[in-house]
């Protein structure tokens, strides 16, 4: 009786430790093979077969249909260049590079990448695609995210808390595969004030 | 947990321990693996609660609330089209617009992206692509024509039932009408497994129309 008490509570403790594992790996979004820049992560890509299937389970947990290998890329972030997170409270500015590609969008959303719903005004501008922002003399550019309006690129921020930013490069020749992609080659964030 | 002796007691734990982390690894494993199968919101179970099989349609905009996938681009018009093998091979084909970006990603149920390509890929803008089983796509080649190539792209499925994805990038808020427009031009078709499949190859594999290879 003692050892059949003791097998059930090794069973439970076990099956309970393995739910949990799966639960934390899932719901962050961790694997094994994501690629990291700076305060950017890439989005999992899975291929039909084989591939990391933590990313694998975690697409399918998100119901998001990631973008192929040959469609682009896209990479989140909820960490400033300065590793702190994200908060609307705050003012950040965007600048710097982007790897070549031939459109790219910057999107604000809600830290579960879900669009923010905008109270007051109807029209509320979510990203810029790449034609659509103004640019310096030499092609640079900058994108301020606040919450009050801004002259130039301006990208409002709505409720407070955390928030994260999605970088996608569709029809880039980047390629996760080969494992790394420097830091410089992305656009950086940083805290431009907070309160 | 309860020891019977002294005598082995740090072992005795030690060993339960290890049973534990055994079963939680074996647990963790399984769940991992089966996740992709048994996930009820999968983009597959959204798309599908959308729309009726073998028919391309435009998913609505992607605004606060309404995004029927997440992690998806506001400047991006979606459409999808489900396909179901056990009907037969399922075909997209249309005319593209030279110079608009338009992504297309062809996934299976269980979150395989199996093939993904952009408008640039299509030969002479125009696109047909045919997604079937190993079984289907032998019985296609059977009655190729002989002395030519076959004028679309084949892929074999890596589950029986998936999705397409189009993507058609609107550069400006002002041409999201311009960017449906663009995949209204496409067309899907999931055959019902009737011989019709067969003679809509000869028919349109006949028009020299396209070829396409993976960038």
């Amino acid at each position: 009786m003692k050892l059949f008490l003791q097998i059930m509570v090794t069973a439970l403790a076990g099956a309970a430790l393995g739910l949990a594992a799966t639960h934390f790996m899932v719901s962050r979004g961790l694997s094994f093979d994501r690629v990291m820049a700076g305060p950017w992560r890439a989005m999992p890509q899975v291929p039909a077969t084989g591939g990391d299937p933590y990313a694998r389970a975690a697409i399918a947990r998100s119901g998001q249909a990631p973008l192929g290998v040959a469609e682009g890329l896209a990479f989140t972030a909820v960490i400033d260049s300065d590793g702190a997170t994200l908060d609307a409270a705050c003012d950040y500015r965007v600048s710097g590079a982007v790897p070549p590609t031939r459109f790219w969008t910057l999107t604000v959303t809600d830290a579960d990448g879900k669009l923010v719903a905008s109270a007051a005004r109807q029209v509320r501008r979510a990203g810029f695609t790449s034609s659509e922002i103004l640019r310096d003399g030499v092609g640079g550019f900058q994108i301020v995210l606040a919450r009050e309006a801004r002259a130039g690129n301006w990208l409002p921020l709505a409720q407070p808390g955390s928030f994260m930013l999605a970088l996608r490069l569709y029809d880039s020749p980047h390629s996760l595969q080969a494992g790394v992609l420097d830091a410089a080659e992305m656009p950086t964030i940083v805290v431009e004030r907070c309160p | 947990m309860k020891r019977k002796t002294s005598r082995w007691r740090p072992f005795e734990g030690l060993a339960w321990l290890a049973a534990i982390l055994c079963v939680a690894g074996i647990v963790h494993l399984v769940t991992i693996f089966a996740l992709p199968r048994l996930a009820p919101y999968s983009a597959y179970a959204r798309i599908a609660a959308q729309l009726t099989t073998g028919t391309l349609t435009l998913l609505p905009a992607i605004e606060p609330g309404r995004e029927i996938l997440p992690y998806e681009d506001p400047a991006v018009v979606l459409a999808a089209c489900t396909f179901d093998l056990l009907r037969g091979p399922a075909r997209l084909r249309g005319q593209l617009t030279p110079d608009a970006p338009m992504m297309m990603s062809f996934h299976g149920q269980f979150g395989q992206t199996f093939y993904a390509m952009t408008d640039r890929s299509a030969l002479r803008g125009r696109v047909e692509v045919v997604i079937a089983t190993r079984a289907q796509l032998d019985d296609i080649e059977v009655h190729d024509a002989e002395d030519e190539l076959p004028q679309e792209l084949r892929l074999e499925a890596p589950a029986r039932q998936g999705f397409i994805l189009l993507r058609a990038l609107a550069e400006r808020p002002s041409l999201m009408d311009e960017a449906r427009g663009r995949l209204s031009s496409l067309t899907c078709e999931n055959e019902r497994a009737d011989g019709s499949g067969r003679a809509l190859v000869g028919k349109f594999g006949a028009q020299g129309a396209l070829a396409l290879s993976h960038d």
